[in-house]
């Protein structure tokens, strides 16, 4: 039991040191409110350490981990729309929006970044997960791993993700996957 | 694997400041126990409060002087029970398992949610309706023992009352299963 607990207790502190900006970056990208938010990084945290108890090694701890956290993550999304009533869009409809006037180069850092959030808080669980795993820079093979779509799907869904950025961020990347 | 930052927004992303947030494991395990202890705590009070009402309910029928207070009070012990284990069996929420894949997570809260609009949906038959005969023999027993038109009027009133409850206890469940079909079909689209 001691020795269980330790092995839990080191990959939980392994994760939190290697993951821990992506998963408040993660946490930041679910939950606008600030207040909030640091409740939900801590039932993610408080999440990674349990599952770790049940971690078996059938998947590399990163998958592990960003299973575990997005899951905590979609769960708060879902009791949260009891109470928000914002709907949540697809990538495709998301395609639809009109093009911004300026990128991250010309406008201020921190807009360029309020509005990609605002833009992935708009997204359904499923899409908003790919469109972390993407700009936290997984490839497509991690990112079908840990949704669980087929890479078809996810190179689709990449393919989309890139020009929705290129369009809204002025980049002019259309390249596929 | 991890790509090269071809993307800008990728880089604009992954440089945001962060507060860089770090949790003991100390504090970690007083949470994860202060979790545990209140769904403990909220079970045992819905079984401390059924078990009041059933000894509430089981006294008044033991102590009733004739026969139509008995079945009254029978009836509304019977139904009551029911509506427990009923809340027991449809109410309590699955748990995802540990370390599943989004696809799964999302399946598994859409079926959770269908479980619980199919809940919400048929309160009717589950929640209303078993209460629905104790109240009829209750009205009965009391239009017989009190056979003045004043008695008359005031059981009319609270059975007016107590259809209004039921009533709005339905309207209340059909709005949260409106608002859960919603849900669904937002995950419909997700879980593709």
């Amino acid at each position: 039991m001691a020795a269980v607990e330790s092995t839990q207790d080191e990959l939980y502190q392994r994760a939190a040191s290697t993951y821990g900006a992506a998963l408040e970056r993660l946490a930041r990208a679910y939950e606008a409110d600030a207040e909030i938010r640091r409740d939900l990084l801590q039932e993610i945290h408080i999440g990674l350490w349990r599952s770790f108890e049940s971690f078996e090694g059938r998947c590399s701890e990163r998958t592990w981990i960003y299973r575990v956290a997005h899951n905590v993550a979609a769960s708060h999304v879902l009791n949260q729309r009891r109470v928000r009533s914002q709907a949540l869009v697809g990538l495709e409809e998301l395609e639809n929006l009109p093009d911004a006037s300026s990128g991250p180069q010309a406008a201020d850092r921190s807009q360029a970044l309020d509005r990609l959030l605002r833009l992935i808080q708009r997204l359904k669980p499923l899409d908003r997960h790919v469109i972390l795993s993407y700009l936290e820079g997984l490839d497509a093979a991690s990112i079908a791993e840990i949704t669980g779509l087929s890479a078809g799907n996810v190179a689709t869904k990449i393919h989309r993700i890139k020009n929705l950025l290129a369009r809204q961020f002025q980049q002019g990347g259309h390249d596929d996957e | 694997m991890m790509n090269e930052l071809e993307n800008p927004v990728q880089k604009l992303w992954q440089c945001q400041p962060v507060e860089g947030t770090k949790m003991s494991l100390d504090v970690i395990r007083k949470r994860a126990a202060k979790f545990e202890r209140r769904i403990l705590w909220r079970n045992v009070r819905e079984y401390v409060a059924s078990l009041i009402a059933a000894v509430l309910l089981g006294s008044f029928l033991i102590r009733a002087h004739d026969l139509l207070s008995r079945i009254t009070f029978g009836l509304f012990l019977a139904g009551m029970v029911w509506i427990v284990v009923q809340l027991h069996r449809k109410g309590s929420m699955k748990k995802l398992p540990v370390g599943v894949d989004t696809l799964t997570s999302m399946r598994f809260y859409r079926a959770e949610l269908e479980r619980q609009r199919e809940v919400v949906s048929s309160v009717w038959s589950w929640y209303l309706a078993p209460l629905v005969p104790g109240f009829l023999v209750y009205t009965v027993g009391y239009a017989i023992r009190f056979p003045r038109p004043a008695a008359w009027a005031g059981l009319l009133l609270l059975d007016a009352i107590v259809a209004g409850m039921f009533y709005l206890i339905w309207k209340l469940n059909m709005r949260a299963a409106r608002c859960l079909k919603h849900m669904i079909d937002e995950l419909n689209g997700a879980a593709q």
